[in-house]
């Protein structure tokens, strides 16, 4: 039995490049206004929770010195460091720390600073999380052709997202032209959006497609135009417990929240090996998704999701999470995205903020997930509100190699009791 | 996007960064398994609790968590469950850990490479391998392939230089 919980502020930063502050003032300004959002005094946090990509900002790694900058001294500090899911890592540590019963309110906070690293992720990041496991096997003798193919040619992410796109595709019967809708859909969205990066104001699909730059083929058949930036940001959410979230006015309650792993799809050690199963499958994200439906009480989440906002830096993954959050059938979220279903005004919107296509701080991206849904069930995303009573939103998060999935479910109600 | 922000070069450090030293070895299995590429021949490991067979070598099993020994033959010809293209890569346009891959020699100038997952016959995982022999245009998901090995290999991950079309190798034998 746990405690209800619910999101009571929302912080973001402006995200893109910021050369105006430094990591910790920029963490300091989403802190500020989450805290400012709730209508909360810096003393009435309990505790913190934070984390980021590890080592991809490249330098001074600010969760490890700045507590003073972000409310923490004498209080306990956790960091949290998941991949791709750490923000969505970040909010359920919070969650798990008020539902408990330890703590009444807690300020959670994902950030990432990419531009201080002269080549943003790629010098710092994947020299930390890519190379080592390319360098041992030269004693192997192992050649750079094979390894540009462990790398998918454009390196980490992006390279195994190629795969997965073309692995999607081929199960599903959609297109790279239905690639460019979900693109365009989420940089028009990001316009809507003032803390987004890429903002492209009613960008359609031909934009994408026929644009000298970003028309081209980073790695078929994922478009330059497909990918999504590096950017700087930092958001953060005050996660409080039911006798704090009562004064609120329409706090989001949290409902349900699972996080589940699959190391079957991806590849293993040496980016080679294991890929049992086929990196478009995510299985693990189908899991968390029943698991967390099921404590919020959902029982027909393709009714009952009012919006959803999901972690997809290349397009294909809209659609894949899409159906693995058991919002479309198998293989059908293309059709939906034909009918315009996924629309900010469509019947079930899907990243109306514009996603993680438009804006990647990577810490920062699957907290502003959470943050997002919450928004839109206090009914303050302000352009990008969606035009509907929002009952319930799904926030989703993917990381590690391809193999994370964190799902949490938010409501206008708190959770039932059973 | 974003434009290129004009940066200060404010200190250079000389020095080595011997890649080939990191104190992270190689599992010792891969001994075993480029003992096999020598001979041109392909192993996996076979988990007598689930039947999963690994290529290449893995010594614990992640579906049931339990070690594996026993070691089973893989054919060499295989079929392609996952690819992607790279656009044509010319000298001067990327650069890898700093390094061109054109003027290293690595890729030649222009080239367009094929990255495929292969699963070979017999095996359950996925290898990631180069396309050989092959226009972009004909790749496709159940495409029928087969291992490319040096002439002359010498024992390393290398020996395995990638894969090529089924067909192609029957109409030139």
């Amino acid at each position: 039995m746990w405690r209800n919980v619910a999101v009571i502020g929302v912080g973001q930063t402006k995200h893109g490049r910021r050369r105006d502050v430094n990591v910790a003032e920029m963490i300091s300004e989403a802190a500020w206004r989450a805290i400012e959002d709730a209508e909360l005094a810096p003393e009435d946090i309990d505790a913190i929770a934070i984390g980021n990509m590890q080592g991809f900002g490249g330098v001074c790694q600010a969760e490890l010195w700045s507590g003073d900058m972000f409310g923490a001294p004498g209080k306990p500090l956790l960091r949290i460091a998941t991949g791709g899911t750490t923000g969505g890592s970040v909010a359920q540590c919070a969650i798990y720390q008020v539902a408990s019963g330890l703590f009444d309110v807690v300020l959670a906070i994902g950030f990432e600073k990419h531009s201080d690293s002269k080549e943003p992720g790629a010098t710092m990041g994947l020299a930390h999380v890519g190379l080592a496991n390319l360098f041992h096997l030269l004693e192997c003798g192992v050649d750079m052709r094979t390894s540009f193919a462990w790398g998918g040619g454009v390196g980490a992410a992006a390279g195994v997202s190629a795969y997965q796109a073309a692995n999607y595709m081929h199960r599903s019967g959609c297109g790279v032209e239905h690639l460019d809708m979900v693109a365009a859909k989420s940089r028009s969205n990001a316009a809507k959006n003032e803390y987004a990066h890429l903002q492209w104001p009613n960008c359609t699909p031909d934009d994408i497609a026929n644009h000298p730059r970003y028309g081209k083929f980073a790695a078929y058949p994922l478009r330059f135009g497909h990918i999504c930036p590096a950017s700087d940001g930092a958001s953060a959410i005050i996660v409080a417990s039911e006798e704090f979230a009562r004064s609120a006015e329409r706090p989001a309650w949290v409902r349900g929240l699972a996080a589940c792993a699959d190391e079957e799809n991806q590849m293993a050690e040496n980016a080679q090996g294991v890929a049992v199963v086929d990196s478009s499958e995510q299985i693990q994200c189908k899991v968390a998704a029943l698991k967390a439906y099921r404590m919020a009480g959902i029982k027909n989440p393709k009714k009952e999701i009012d919006v959803a906002e999901i972690y997809q830096p290349f397009p294909h993954q809209e659609l894949i999470y899409s159906e693995r959050l058991l919002l479309f059938d198998d293989g059908k979220a293309w059709i939906a995205l034909e009918e315009g279903e996924t629309q900010i005004d469509g019947r079930l919107p899907i990243d109306p903020s514009g996603g993680v296509l438009s804006t990647n701080a990577i810490g920062s991206s699957a907290m502003q997930r959470v943050a997002e849904c919450a928004l839109q069930i206090m009914g303050k995303a302000g352009e990008h509100q969606v035009p509907k009573d929002v009952k319930n939103a799904v926030a989703h998060g993917w990381g590690g190699s391809t193999n994370f999935t964190v799902v949490t479910v938010l409501g206008d109600t708190p959770r039932l009791r059973r | 996007m974003a434009k290129e922000e004009k940066r200060k070069e404010t200190l250079t450090v000389e020095g080595d960064w011997p890649i080939g030293s990191y104190v992270y070895k190689a599992p010792p299995l891969y001994k075993e398994l480029l003992a096999c590429y020598k001979e041109k021949k392909l192993i996996g490991s076979l988990c007598t609790g689930c039947g999963m067979v690994y290529v290449p070598l893995r010594n614990i099993c992640g579906r049931c968590w339990r070690k594996i020994d026993t070691r089973v033959g893989v054919s060499d010809i295989g079929t392609v469950t996952g690819f992607t293209i790279s656009p044509e890569i010319r000298k001067g346009e990327v650069k890898v850990m700093g390094i061109d891959p054109v003027e290293a020699g690595w890729l030649e100038e222009g080239e367009r490479l094929i990255m495929v997952y292969v699963k070979f016959d017999g095996a359950n995982s996925n290898y990631t391998t180069i396309l050989m022999n092959a226009k972009p245009e004909e790749v496709h998901i159940g495409m029928r392939v087969r291992a490319v090995w040096k002439d002359e290999p010498e024992g390393k991950l290398s020996d395995l230089q990638g894969v090529e079309p089924v067909k192609q190798l029957q109409h030139t034998t």
